[in-house]
């Protein structure tokens, strides 16, 4: 539980300037994202006869992680569908919190991309709300990651899902729950690594896939879901390694192919697949006792 | 009316294979001579498991091979 207000805390500042960047639309966004997600686990937790636990925060972070990585132009109808959804299928169906397979905020997007594939489009500018394309789409489009200021990604102040425009305000969060140690750190600590690694060989600013896209607020509060990753150092860095080079190698393929590849961003992919090494990384990497 | 086929077909799909391999699975433990109950039990959880991962490869291929994300 005290984790768990640490966290909401935590995601507290990315939230609260998306509200500033997108205004109540954002605000109304997020909390439909909680609230389906309150609701889906007290509803299925009832109707199967097990003890309602929506008190322990866990739904709450789901469904603001949730809300937080659709955009402005996302019906809210979308975000209460895949809240239900991640909540039931990616975290009740195997026996509710730490028995879940997979992160249940990313199951929930993943389903939002299947399911609602258009509604994430326009993505919009921050403050004006013009239709505009993100980083990563410009990058998709040109190869090039020197067409959008880098200040500009590091404050916010870019078009993107609501949680993932402001790294400042994603590190700040982060930079909390490290404080407290509530956070498995090794798992960003080698996504950036890889990242960095990659982007270098490729030629391009590190800084820029640092900042685009959804690998902070992805890397940082979702592939370190203490319950779907690695409990072990050495699986937590193999972990982290293999979602900064999904990430990469979406991202790799995308500017390659410009006009032909759909994508941008491969952060859902990227930690769900990770999801599926975790039970054999445990086992793989459990320390020996002497 | 698109977004409710592909949800529904994700969901059908969960169906299919748990109770699949929820009876393929009970089957293959009682071969084993894992008692009824007990077999019925783990297979059911496996199930659970085979289905979110079906789920999670079906939604994938679907989103990117299909081309369904445009």
């Amino acid at each position: 539980m005290k984790i768990m207000i640490w966290m909401l805390m935590a995601l507290t500042p990315a939230a609260a300037w998306s509200v500033y960047a997108f205004g109540l639309g954002a605000l109304v966004r997020i909390l439909t994202g909680i609230a389906s997600a309150i609701a889906a686990e007290a509803i299925y937790q009832k109707v199967t006869g097990q003890k309602i636990t929506v008190t322990d925060g866990s739904a709450a972070i789901t469904g603001m992680l949730l809300g937080m990585a659709v955009s402005i132009s996302t019906p809210v109808y979308a975000i209460a569908a895949s809240a239900v959804f991640g909540i039931v299928a990616g975290k009740q169906l195997l026996g509710g919190l730490g028995k879940n397979l997979f992160n249940p905020a990313m199951f929930g997007r993943l389903f939002y991309l299947f399911v609602f594939p258009d509604s994430i489009l326009p993505w919009r500018r921050p403050v004006d709300l013009v239709t505009t394309a993100t980083p990563l789409e410009i990058l998709r489009e040109t190869g090039q990651t020197a067409g959008v200021p880098l200040l500009d990604m590091f404050l916010g102040r870019i078009p993107g899902a609501l949680g993932e425009i402001s790294t400042l305000a994603l590190l700040i969060g982060f930079s909390l729950l490290v404080y407290k140690k509530f956070v498995r750190w090794r798992i960003p600590a080698a996504a950036f690594s890889v990242v960095l690694v990659l982007a270098l060989i490729a030629g391009q600013n590190p800084l820029f896939h640092f900042f685009a896209g959804s690998l902070m607020l992805g890397a940082c509060f979702m592939a370190t879901d203490p319950m779907t990753s690695p409990r072990f150092p050495k699986g937590q860095i193999i972990f982290g390694a293999g979602v900064g080079l999904i990430i990469m190698s979406m991202r790799w393929w995308g500017w390659q192919t410009p006009g032909e590849y759909i994508f941008t961003e491969g952060t859902t992919f990227a930690v769900l697949a990770m999801n599926l090494f975790t039970p054999w990384l445990n086992r793989k990497f459990k320390p020996v006792k002497k | 009316m698109n977004s409710l086929i592909r949800a529904t077909s994700v969901i059908v799909l969960m169906v299919i294979v748990g109770f699949g391999w929820s009876r393929i699975g009970a089957a293959r433990l009682r071969r084993r001579g894992v008692e009824e109950a007990a077999a019925a039990k783990q297979a059911g959880q496996e199930a659970r498991k085979y289905s979110l991962i079906a789920a999670f490869l079906y939604m994938v291929a679907m989103v990117s091979v299909a081309g369904l994300f445009m």
